[in-house]
């Protein structure tokens, strides 16, 4: 349904705005048709009635022809063409009336002839208007709508960060470690801060150079590589021209803590995690890729997925892909962002 | 006394060896495993009296590991923070030690271990605790039996029906049967319920592998499977059948 009819108080708002747009209609086709006060009345008050409804309609026009769909001259096109149609149509209500009212105004019907294309030519103009007040509301909305889920997928991703599994078992590898190699257990215990600090930091911001993501990622896994040792292998193929590369804040982190929990963490030799990076026509290409085990226990991962197909959606809509390829024993999963450079 | 540890962490062993050498002198460390398959082969033959065990771990997870080692073994869970594990813990474990934990908690550990060495696992089947442990609406993928030595592992999809047996069922699977001590209810309460249905008392079929139920006597019917085996189908399961795959 239109938002408007939603509360009364704004439905009334806009029909109160009917009332000066029926009087500069009204004046602009008296003084074309040299009409009289009443039988101007009699054909305009009909015509508003109708066109009041008539301009909700974009709602659900703008709605299935988003601003960014389809090329401008096509969108413009489809527009005029429903634009002109509405006029043709008002035009015929208005003739109805101005017929229906000769019995009481005698000639009427005649003398709105010379007022017809005046009141074709506005009404199709105020169509339009509401066109594209209808494509400011949904723009406004929907970037209010995304802007909400980013934040809360923020706050998810950051709660995420500090994974209850992750960090109990990073202490106790410090508290292994404070036994045997107290200089290791203080080098983990500080590589865990840096971890935590940065990943609060850049939560914070909603775009972050992909560099800086990465700096993260390797944070992470340098924690892990502690806990995990040799089990956990890294290989990087990232092109210097991605550095640059606008991501949203920890997005790329939770993938590669997917690889290291439900794949390395479940390989008795464990196995190697190979990140790429490149620059792709349609902006960032990321993938990583880690070999499973096909045959463990179900796991959870579902739900990082899940949380990163949504703000990728929530953030750039179509055009940000996640896909997701599980091979015999190797699961990759690859991010394309429509990236743009910072600075 | 003797302990196994396992854990796929070497950091995480670690920890335990070197409290059980430090605390309890008497101790023997009879193994070390890194995965859930030498854990269940460690127990059959080094028969700890003890055995430390991690939940998440490749090939087995600690409640598998659980369902396939003698009852007898006084098993400590060590494990990090896990909100569905927790619940289940008291139930057949003797203790849970939550990652990092301390000397006097370890104790405390071994104090309750001592009590109960040689005692019987109490309270419920540990194959009710892994049920206990699954979050709502999560069901077993696979089952897991012991096979001599070995471990065997059917996925739900292989498993053709179950057939209770007193304390055990029968796993049907690829032209073989696996005996696990369970009983069929649990059995059926830890499998996807629109996968499996309990057609008899004594049977649960995997839905997929009915080719059609012809009527048998009054009030009863025959399941016939894909390999020809012929399955009794009581009333309550007929419905119970017309019920699943009418939606």
């Amino acid at each position: 349904m239109h938002p408007i009819f939603q509360n009364w108080k704004f439905f009334l708002l806009y029909l109160s705005v009917w009332l000066p747009l029926g009087a500069i209609l009204g004046v602009l086709i008296s003084v074309a048709g040299s009409l009289r006060t009443m039988e101007t009345a009699a054909i305009i008050v009909p015509v508003i009635v109708v066109l009041d409804f008539v301009c909700l309609s974009p709602w659900y026009v703008c709605r299935a022809l988003p601003l960014r769909s389809s090329g401008a001259p096509r969108l413009l096109g489809q527009h005029v063409l429903a634009a002109m149609v509405v006029a043709g149509g008002v035009l015929l209500i208005a003739r109805l009336s101005a017929s229906g009212f000769s019995g009481i105004f005698p000639g009427l019907d005649r003398r709105f002839v010379a007022a017809q294309p005046v009141l074709s030519v506005m009404v199709a103009m105020i169509y339009l208007l509401s066109i594209a007040m209808h494509y400011v509301v949904i723009e406004a909305q929907t970037s209010r709508r995304s802007e909400l889920l980013a934040r809360e997928a923020q706050w998810r991703a950051l709660k995420a960060q500090v994974n209850p599994h992750f960090l109990f078992n990073s202490l106790n590898s410090i508290s292994a470690l404070t036994s045997s190699d107290a200089g290791r257990a203080r080098e983990m215990c500080i590589r865990l801060a840096d971890f935590l600090r940065t990943s609060l930091r850049l939560g914070e911001r909603p775009s972050i150079p992909f560099r800086e993501e990465m700096e993260l990622t390797r944070m992470y896994l340098d924690v892990e590589q502690v806990r995990f040792g040799r089990r956990l292998r890294l290989h990087e193929d990232l092109e210097p021209a991605c550095d640059e590369c606008e991501v949203p804040a920890l997005l790329i982190q939770p993938l590669v803590e997917n690889a290291v929990k439900h794949g390395i963490a479940l390989l008795d030799e464990g196995g190697e995690i190979l990140m790429l990076g490149r620059r792709v026509r349609e902006g960032l290409l990321f993938s990583i890729e880690n070999p499973y085990d096909p045959q463990a226990p179900a796991s959870r991962s579902g739900i990082g997925l899940a949380n990163v197909r949504q703000r990728l959606e929530a953030r750039y809509g179509s055009a940000g892909k996640l896909e997701v390829e599980a091979s015999d024993d190797v699961y990759r999963v690859t991010l394309i962002l429509p990236s743009r450079t910072l600075g | 006394m003797k302990a196994v540890i396992a854990d796929d962490e070497d950091l995480a062993r670690g920890v335990v060896r070197e409290y059980v050498l430090r605390e309890c002198p008497e101790m023997e460390i009879a193994a070390e495993c890194s995965n859930g398959f030498e854990a269940v082969k460690a127990c059959g033959e080094c028969k700890p009296d003890v055995l430390f065990l991690d939940i998440q771990m490749p090939k087995l997870d600690g409640f598998e590991v659980l369902e396939l080692i003698d009852a007898r073994i006084a098993v400590v869970f060590v494990t990090a923070f896990d909100q569905y594990a927790m619940r289940a813990f008291d139930a057949a474990a003797v203790d849970y030690l939550l990652k990092p934990f301390g000397v006097e908690r370890f104790r405390a550990a071994m104090e309750k271990v001592t009590r109960r060495v040689g005692e019987e696992r109490p309270a419920s089947l540990p194959v009710d605790l892994k049920n206990a442990a699954r979050p709502v609406g999560e069901y077993l993928e696979r089952v897991v039996v012991k096979d001599g030595a070995r471990v065997h592992v059917i996925p739900a999809g292989k498993l053709d029906y179950a057939e209770a047996q007193d304390d055990y069922v029968g796993l049907r699977s690829e032209g073989r049967t696996w005996l696990k001590q369970q009983t069929i209810a649990s059995l059926e309460a830890a499998l996807d319920p629109k996968r499996f249905v309990r057609v008899h008392r004594s049977y649960l079929v995997n839905l997929e592998r009915i080719t059609r139920i012809d009527p048998n006597t009054k009030d009863t019917w025959l399941a016939v499977l894909a390999d020809g085996s012929k399955i009794p189908v009581s009333r309550g399961g007929y419905t119970r059948f017309n019920a699943l795959v009418r939606g």
